[in-house]
């Protein structure tokens, strides 16, 4: 895939978001992550959706507690361009809307960031652990920065 | 394994290969007579937290851990970290180290590939062809054995290049490996094609439309055969791919069948860019000079795996110790393609179209918990219900 082609890729991506765009960045030139807020995660997929860019790859969380903030990242493909789309979320209370509706094999990548992190996917159809196992006690999500499991 | 009755021995061969590479995943499907109507998955039977362990390593003893995520494409994994922790420092393997990375990749392609046409076509009831290209693919892992020193978790990679160089005595015999396996794998694309009761259990069997296929995101050899023109050695090459030609290997089909015949057809293309890195390895170092502590950073580095897109998200902080790595392994939007596609299929379809995808777990027992309407759910082990598989087709052919 040509340069020209991640562009015009990545500029249709940055055009389809720009009512919910917060703010923008590229840290390499086939990538651009967009930022916006978590009640905006469902509409701006619903429009990547609807325009058929590219394909969702994965659900990353990362979690800041010196900032309070956690974050939901969904990472889109198409060819070799790559698109980040960035939620910030409330560390009390992390909260983003499922996108299962729209991509139904979202759930497995939803379930994972449930229990790594305790977020909430409102809507998501199964909650239940997918890696962890059965008697995992509730409130320990590993993959926070201040679960310490030695 | 012999039985003595009446002075008559019977002896039973069990081996030489024995798919004792059973792997553990549960899988709830509900049923309503013989139709599937619901299914979902619940994996971690060999969950390792290698995420979180990794977070408290220095970049190279992540870098071990990671290439134990799993044992069949253990090479993509390292080759997907150590491109991500060396674009983080704006480092470039050198050329030879890259052809290296590309060989290997290959060399475990065809492993992965022979090892699942076997399991395939055990799972249909065809032990005979699971023997052979068990067997057959002992070729491979010898080669690989001989280039990097074990069968498995090849540890090709080190950060900013490989650990070892190819000699011509490697050459050679990978050269002759290829030539022995391509023959072979001839054979194998006749009974794949042609074969009437392998049909049976593939052709039109486990329909994925392509405009599934691309909104569900499956990659690999899967998509393919959906027609979705999807390959990162193609669309984002990475390690110098782009110095090969590599052709996608595309089937409209759609079908068990044509999943089997785009992997088949990726075992001749395999040998062919195999055949193409040796004839022209550059020559040079091995290695680049990396830095031990990253400053604060963020990459995204994508493999074409055997079974698909193998993408690695990976960011520092400033520290020798990675903040966080996020592996997505092809197997998770496959395996959401498969439970998506088993409702409105046969339970005895069930095990095949699982096969299908080529999914990669790690080792031991299947559980499947089968909701029929109206009684309580059944628990039957994998075998059971592959065996239920073959015996139903069995009486059809009756």
């Amino acid at each position: 895939m040509s340069a020209a082609n991640v562009e015009t890729l990545l500029k249709e991506a940055e055009s389809l978001l720009a009512e919910w765009t917060t703010q923008t960045n590229t840290p390499e030139p086939n990538r651009l992550d967009i930022w916006l807020e978590a009640a905006d995660v469902v509409p701006a997929m619903a429009a990547l959706v609807e325009a058929r860019w590219g394909y969702l790859i994965s659900i990353t969380g990362l979690d800041f507690p010196k900032e309070d903030k956690m974050e939901a990242i969904y990472h889109l493909g198409s060819g070799a361009a790559v698109l980040g789309l960035r939620a910030a979320l409330d560390r009390s209370a992390p909260t983003v809307a499922s996108v299962c509706h729209l991509i139904p094999s979202a759930t497995l990548l939803e379930r994972e960031v449930v229990e790594m992190f305790g977020v909430t996917f409102t809507d998501t159809p199964d909650t239940s652990h997918l890696y962890l196992p059965d008697n995992w006690p509730d409130d320990v999500y590993p993959l926070r920065k201040d679960t310490k499991l030695d | 394994m012999v039985m003595e009755e009446d002075q008559k021995k019977f002896v039973i061969p069990i081996g030489p290969q024995h798919p004792a590479l059973k792997e553990p995943a549960h899988f709830e499907l509900t049923v309503d007579g013989e139709t599937v109507t619901g299914a979902t998955a619940r994996l971690g039977y060999a969950h390792r937290g290698i995420e979180k362990a990794v977070e408290s390593k220095n970049y190279t003893q992540a870098l071990y851990m990671l290439e134990r995520v799993c044992g069949i494409c253990s090479h993509v994994h390292a080759t997907a970290y150590a491109i991500g922790v060396e674009q983080l420092q704006d480092v470039t393997a050198p050329p030879r180290a890259q052809a290296i990375r590309v060989l290997v990749a290959e060399m475990e392609r065809i492993h992965s590939h022979l090892l699942w046409l076997g399991v395939a076509a055990h799972e249909a009831g065809f032990d005979t062809l699971f023997m052979f290209t068990w067997r057959d693919r002992e070729t491979i892992m010898d080669a690989l054995e001989a280039l990097t020193g074990n069968r498995v978790h090849y540890s090709a990679n080190v950060i900013g290049g490989v650990k070892f160089d190819v000699t011509p005595e490697h050459v050679t015999s990978i050269l002759r490996a290829v030539d022995f396996l391509e023959e072979r794998t001839n054979h194998y694309m006749d009974i794949v094609n042609n074969d009437a009761v392998f049909l049976q259990r593939t052709r039109g069997i486990g329909v994925m439309p392509k405009e599934k296929a691309e909104i569900l995101g499956v990659t690999g050899p899967t998509a393919r055969a959906s027609g979705v023109t999807r390959d990162l050695r193609i669309d984002a090459p990475y390690s110098g791919y782009d110095n090969y030609t590599t052709e996608m290997i595309l089937d409209d089909r759609g079908d068990l069948e044509a999943r089997f015949a785009v992997r088949v057809r990726e075992l001749f293309e395999a040998y062919r860019i195999i055949r193409e890195v040796l004839d022209n390895l550059p020559p040079g170092d091995l290695t680049a000079r990396i830095k031990r502590r990253i400053n604060e950073a963020e990459t995204v580095s994508r493999i074409e795996a055997p079974r698909g897109e193998l993408f690695y998200f990976v960011r520092s902080n400033g520290s020798d110790q990675p903040d966080r790595v996020k592996v997505r392994t092809p197997t998770i939007c496959n395996m959401a393609s498969v439970l998506s596609l088993a409702v409105g299929h046969q339970l005895a379809d069930v095990p095949m179209i699982l096969v299908g995808v080529d999914p990669c777990f790690s080792c031991n027992d299947r559980m499947i918990r089968v909701k029929r309407s109206g009684h309580d759910h059944e628990l039957f082990t994998w075998d059971q219900l592959r065996r239920y598989g073959i015996e139903y087709y069995q009486r059809k052919v009756r």
